[in-house]
């Protein structure tokens, strides 16, 4: 057993800033990975984050509108202003911390968005795109990591946990195992920071197929509230080579915003010759290209300039950018504490809802990364020190039980663990997710989405569950990491299938064929879940009245961005009543 | 599909691709101290292998699809 004041699991930017900001208060604190920290998740492939300041001529109400227009009312206007005006000290940290960002004349760079409002339909309609980002050198992951060291955090890497412990109504630990070796190992700490990342199917065209939703799933299973699951993110690919070139290179060799052009302005083209309007910010409204592929339309190819012609596919059973600072644990205050007792999250693990239905800008999920990454590390350590005030806390004097920890809860929670390398047979990790993903995949789940088959692939999705992940099995340890990622994918596939069939309307990233408008009469509201009695219950969070958008304003103007087969009249009006209108005509 | 090889006449046993790996593709091999392609199934081309200090790990630009079988 190892003891910590505070667990962080996960270290990438959120957990790293957690850490850090977690150990500056004098505890003693450990962060765990499943694979590298600092290489962990989405970190690596990260080249920019944005910063807002008031010095810099920038105007908080402009953010906020922006993030409001383009998440379409379904941000979290609250947590919008707190990550803004951290972000100005988050910046500061990473450099006196030795990350290098890109300087012209001895300034920093600051780079605009590099979609303008000159690129998008209804362009009058459209508020001003103000947000900027610093663009940080290669080299940024192993900065942050020997910083994170030299603070005196504790590493672990090559760690999965596969549960958080919870005693007395408290999380008070967790229990995982060394990727090289199979031995259950159980920490124990006063307070945890739940930091890792989002959740996606290991899709295909994006190389994060470590996030499998661990996060999300592991503080639901211990009472946590997730919200916000039936965003997604229609990130292209290349269906010839969809994975090349590596997203690493990219970055590591300075790319991103630091190469503007690069994808900027894509021009999309369908099957017959006809332009597509890419509607959406830094391609995430690419639902477009879904919409063109169902209505036989397809293949597509985008004209990227300088960079040629492009085949392009839709990202199968992505769902995984889409976790970007929206979806995940509810946080209950501030300080980034959740509806469970002792736990923490940040990052794509917090739902936030910071950005809502829509990617909004570059470098607001790195930037929401770090600024409540940092809120949950002062937090989390608040709450360890209050403990060991209060004499240790609930759990670490729990008469009569090993170590404080219930041996009964420890022992069910190892042969959990274990189970899949017990089993002599059963069904291998590789082939369930296969067929997770051949469920989710088609871009007739996920992204032009209907009731009727939402409710078919939660059908195939509940068997799994039921039938198929409880006889998972592992030949090794390579394979146990595989098997809880699977049985963590499975739940969060049910996550995002129920969040989608709750939401009857469309908005956002969410088009459901069947409610093809948005609905402010119904659906300015979040989606939530919860466990109750084992089963995973959806339910509405209206948004406050104060952050809606003023119904008297026309339709257009409260919703700039067309969904898929929505001409810019008076159509649109008419589903504004948010009526079903059954079978879809062509456009 | 994905990463093709790590030669072992260029591998130095330092380690960098194991550590890096996401996806724990690769695996030292501890007697031989060279580092091993051990999951080929699993690699998904991020490229951080390629901060190889000898330049010794080859990718290749297609994908690998296994069949989906009745059971696996």
């Amino acid at each position: 057993m190892i003891d910590c004041d505070v667990l962080v699991i996960g270290g990438g930017i959120a957990g790293c800033f957690a850490a850090v900001k977690a150990r500056e208060q004098g505890l003693k604190v450990l962060l765990v990975d499943k694979g590298y920290v600092s290489r962990s998740g989405e970190t690596p492939y990260a080249g920019d984050t944005a910063v807002f300041d008031a010095d810099w001529g920038h105007e908080l109400d402009q953010w906020l509108t922006q993030v409001s227009v383009i998440g379409e009312y379904m941000n979290n206007r609250h947590w919008n202003e707190l990550v803004f005006r951290d972000s100005r000290e988050r910046f500061a940290d990473l450099c006196s911390w030795g990350v290098q960002f890109l300087k012209k004349d001895g300034e920093y760079v600051r780079l605009p968005h590099p979609y303008k409002n000159s690129d998008l339909p209804d362009k009058h309609k459209f508020p001003p795109i103000v947000s900027e980002v610093v663009h940080w050198l290669p080299g940024f992951p192993d900065m942050l990591r020997k910083h994170v060291i030299h603070s005196g955090v504790k590493i672990k890497d090559r760690f999965m946990v596969t549960e958080l412990l919870k005693q007395d109504g408290r999380v008070v630990g967790a229990i995982g195992f060394s990727i090289e070796g199979n031995e259950p190992q159980v920490i124990r700490a006063k307070a945890v920071a739940m930091c890792a990342g989002g959740g996606g199917f290991r899709p295909i065209g994006y190389p994060t197929h470590e996030l499998t939703g661990d996060g999300h799933v592991m503080a639901y299973r211990v009472g946590a509230v997730i919200t916000s699951k039936e965003f997604v993110s229609p990130h292209s690919t290349d269906p010839e080579q969809p994975a090349w070139p590596p997203m690493y290179l990219f970055f590591s060799s300075g790319g991103s915003a630091a190469l503007p052009g690069m994808w900027q302005d894509p021009k999309l083209y369908n099957a017959e010759g006809d332009f597509v309007p890419a509607r959406g910010m830094a391609w995430h409204g690419w639902l477009d290209a879904e919409y063109e592929a169902h209505e036989g339309r397809a293949p597509l190819t985008a004209d990227l300039g300088r960079r040629g012609i492009q085949r392009v596919s839709g990202p199968g059973a992505h769902g995984s950018m889409l976790g970007h600072a929206t979806g995940g644990i509810v946080p209950v205050d501030d300080d980034c504490a959740t509806d469970v007792a002792g736990l923490y999250a940040a990052g794509d693990s917090l739902g936030t809802c910071f950005i809502g239905a829509s990617y909004s800008g570059f470098g607001f999920a790195t930037m929401h990364a770090a600024a409540t990454g940092a809120r949950a590390g002062l937090g989390v350590a608040k709450e360890a020190k209050r403990l060991t005030a209060a004499g240790s806390g609930p759990a670490l004097d729990a008469s009569g039980a090993k170590g404080g920890l219930d041996e009964q809860v420890v022992k069910a929670a190892s042969a959990r663990l274990l189970a899949p390398l017990e089993r002599k047979g059963g069904f291998t990790p590789r082939w369930v997710t296969q067929v997770l993903q051949n469920t989710l995949a088609p871009y007739f789940v996920l992204y032009v989405k209907h009731g009727d088959r939402l409710r078919t692939a939660l059908d195939t999705v509940e068997y799994l569950r039921d039938h198929i992940v409880p006889k998972l099995y592992a030949r090794d340890d390579h394979e146990l990491r595989l098997a809880h990622e699977t049985k963590n994918m499975v739940t969060s596939a049910e996550m995002k299938l129920r969040s989608s069939l709750f939401r009857t309307e469309s908005r956002g990233t969410h088009y459901r064929e069947d409610y093809p408008g948005r609905n402010d009469a119904e659906w300015l509201a979040w989606v939530r879940l919860k466990e109750e009695d084992g089963t995973m219950t959806a339910f509405k969070e209206p948004i406050p009245l104060k952050w809606r958008p003023d119904a008297s304003r026309p339709y257009n103007e409260r919703y700039p961005m067309r969904l898929p087969n929505e001409s810019p009249g008076g159509e649109a009006a008419a589903r504004d009543a948010g009526a079903p209108t059954g079978r879809k005509e062509g456009r | 599909m994905a990463i093709e090889a790590i030669d072992p006449g260029l591998c130095n046993g330092c380690g960098i691709c194991v550590r890096n790996c996401p996806m724990d593709v690769i695996r030292m091999d501890k007697k031989a101290r060279k580092a091993e392609i051990r999951y080929q199934v699993d690699c998904m081309l991020c490229g951080q292998c390629l901060e190889c200090p000898e330049k010794a790990i080859y990718l290749k630009p297609g994908w690998l699809t296994p069949t989906l079988l009745g059971w696996g």
